[in-house]
């Protein structure tokens, strides 16, 4: 499909106001719907995955509203997405809590986004699970392979209002190719099983 | 064909002999104090003993799929929630012991919310089968199987899950782990369990600590029933490949799972059964033999046949080594090639 662009302009506030999605600095910045497809099931790296899931709905997420504003240097990216059960802790064994995730081609302009990347062109991405606390920073080279950054200076809020998650990701700013993942914690999804945007789009910074 | 993991150049297996188990729970006791006492793993026992015929832990244990079909295709299954497994219970302490009041105060155990529990393990231990007088029970010991073919393995898809290649235990690397729990929906014998504040899997791990230092685990070593043996299964001088291999005594727990477990049972004999007229009944054993194999598969009644013919050797003064390795008069006998005094061990800190 066609990308979509992203404009962070520089905001009115500081990032510290940027991370509640309730800011004012938010109210005027462009939205941009970008539209999800789910993870295709034959990509999973687990027979069990594959088997247990086929013929179960995948990819509840449809679609999430993309804002972006830059402050101090810093990119401010919130995200927003309908969920009418929503999921803001994992309390028990079969629970999965909603999440979703900024990706970046590792190298700045091509990696394949449905993988999650590959060994020689891997991605990084922001993450954000409800009820999780601080963010993470990983770097993937295919489905399966993520890895946590110990070290990283992401800041993250998210709130869950009036039937839907509001997600504030922060980290540093520089124009790039993005995607968005989402994980809806009521249809079990996790890992691989989520919501993807199936090409990058563009985010432009300034 | 699913099945991925590399297969191991030896495997450690264990036979636990359910004729000897009194249901002590020291086993478990023993496991508990070792490894689950910290926050977040109050609910788990990785090793449970449950009577049966009943329902387990969680309830209805073998009826949450995962494993393979006949076809050696993953079959789905579910990773039941906590209530069905049993929290780990709070007390009123301070009302039965802060109290001043005569009469006794009985200590309620409360879930995580307050509500009273509807499971826990062992709930049923007063269960059993059969109608009195033909009543019958035995206690079945559950650790991780270390499976051959372990279905939790293939499922976890950043391969967190892996079986050893110097003895074949199947270890969960907590560092990898991200806790998506597919492992726990593929474990057929649902022996894994969630650490929600740390979002990982935990399991059994067979004491490989210990076993590193020849230290066997902590279940077998002090169980007081010598209950449970532990040893390579290619030692063919060892008890494991006797029972195993040479006599066929023991048999893996529900071998239609698909995984090819490594731990062996030695199927529980029946005490001899009453007629209605209060005569006893050489016909029928007290435990069916027709859930024995829903157990133990296929192989059951020529183990107990095996079983009581060598017993009857004994009986008229003769010899058996099949009843010298399950007496285990020498009970160090019982722990393979790890014997070396726990008190030995050098304990790690815990990080």
């Amino acid at each position: 499909m066609t990308a979509l662009r992203v404009t962070a302009k520089k905001a009115s506030g500081t990032l510290q106001e940027l991370l509640s999605p309730r800011a004012a600095g938010w109210k005027d910045a462009p939205e941009v719907v970008l539209p999800l497809q789910p993870t295709p099931l034959e990509a999973q790296p687990s027979a069990y995955v594959q088997k247990a899931w086929a013929g179960r709905q995948r990819g509840a997420i449809a679609s999430v509203s993309v804002k972006a504003l830059a402050a101090g240097g810093q990119l401010a990216l919130r995200i927003e997405w309908a969920a009418a059960e929503p999921r803001h802790t994992i309390n028990d064994n079969d629970v999965f809590a909603d999440a979703c995730a900024v990706l970046f081609p590792a190298d700045g302009t091509d990696a394949e986004i449905a993988t999650m990347g590959s060994a020689d062109k891997p991605v990084t991405a922001w993450y954000w699970r409800a009820g999780a606390g601080a963010p993470n920073f990983a770097t993937a080279k295919g489905l399966g392979t993520v890895s946590r950054e110990a070290k990283h200076a992401l800041k993250a809020t998210g709130e869950w209002q009036s039937g839907s998650w509001q997600v504030v990701l922060a980290g540093p700013a520089r124009s790039a190719k993005i995607g968005v993942a989402v994980w809806s914690g009521a249809s079990g999804e996790r890992a691989g099983l989520k919501s993807h945007t199936p090409s990058w789009h563009d985010l432009k910074v300034g | 064909m699913a099945k991925k993991a590399t297969p191991s150049t030896r495997q450690l297996a264990m036979v636990f002999d359910l004729n000897k188990c009194l249901g002590c729970h020291t086993c478990s006791l023993a496991c508990k104090t070792a490894w689950t006492s910290h926050s977040g793993m109050e609910h788990q026992w990785w090793n449970a003993v449950n009577t049966f015929p009943g329902r387990g832990t969680p309830r209805e244990v073998f009826s949450y799929g995962g494993g393979y079909d006949a076809k050696g295709e993953p079959r789905p299954g579910v990773f039941p929630g906590k209530r069905l497994w049993g929290e780990a219970w709070d007390f009123d302490y301070e009302a039965v012991f802060g109290s001043n009041r005569d009469e006794p105060i009985p200590l309620h155990p409360r879930e995580h919310d307050g509500a009273a529990p509807t499971w826990g393990p062992n709930w049923d231990e007063d269960m059993g089968g059969g109608v009195y007088p033909n009543s019958y029970y035995f206690y079945l010991q559950q650790v991780c199987m270390n499976c051959s073919e372990p279905a939790c393995v293939e499922a976890c898809p950043r391969e967190s899950v892996y079986k050893r290649e110097e003895d074949g235990i199947v270890l969960i690397d907590e560092e990898r782990c991200h806790g998506y729990r597919f492992c726990a929906e593929a474990c057929p014998y649902k022996r894994i369990y969630f650490n929600e504040g740390r979002n990982i899997a935990q399991k059994c791990m067979s004491c490989f600590p210990r076993l590193e230092q020849g230290v066997a685990p902590a279940c077998i070593r002090q169980c007081p029933g010598r209950v449970r043996h532990i040893d390579y299964l290619d030692n063919e001088d060892g008890h494991i490949h006797k029972l195993v291999k040479k006599w066929k005594v023991a048999l893996p727990l529900h071998p239609d799972f698909g995984v090819q477990p490594n731990v062996f049972y030695v199927p529980p004999s029946s005490p001899l059964g009453f007629k209605v007229n209060g005569e006893f009944d050489d016909e029928h054993p007290r435990i069916p033999h027709e859930y024995l194999r829903e157990l133990f598969g296929p192989g059951v009644e020529q183990a107990l046949a095996t079983i009581e013919s060598e017993r009857e050797k004994v009986a008229k003064g003769g010899k058996s080594e099949l009843m010298d390795i399950l007496i285990s008069r020498d009970w160090t006998d019982l722990l393979g090639p790890f014997t070396t005094d726990a008190t030995k061990l050098q304990r790690q800190p815990v990080r």
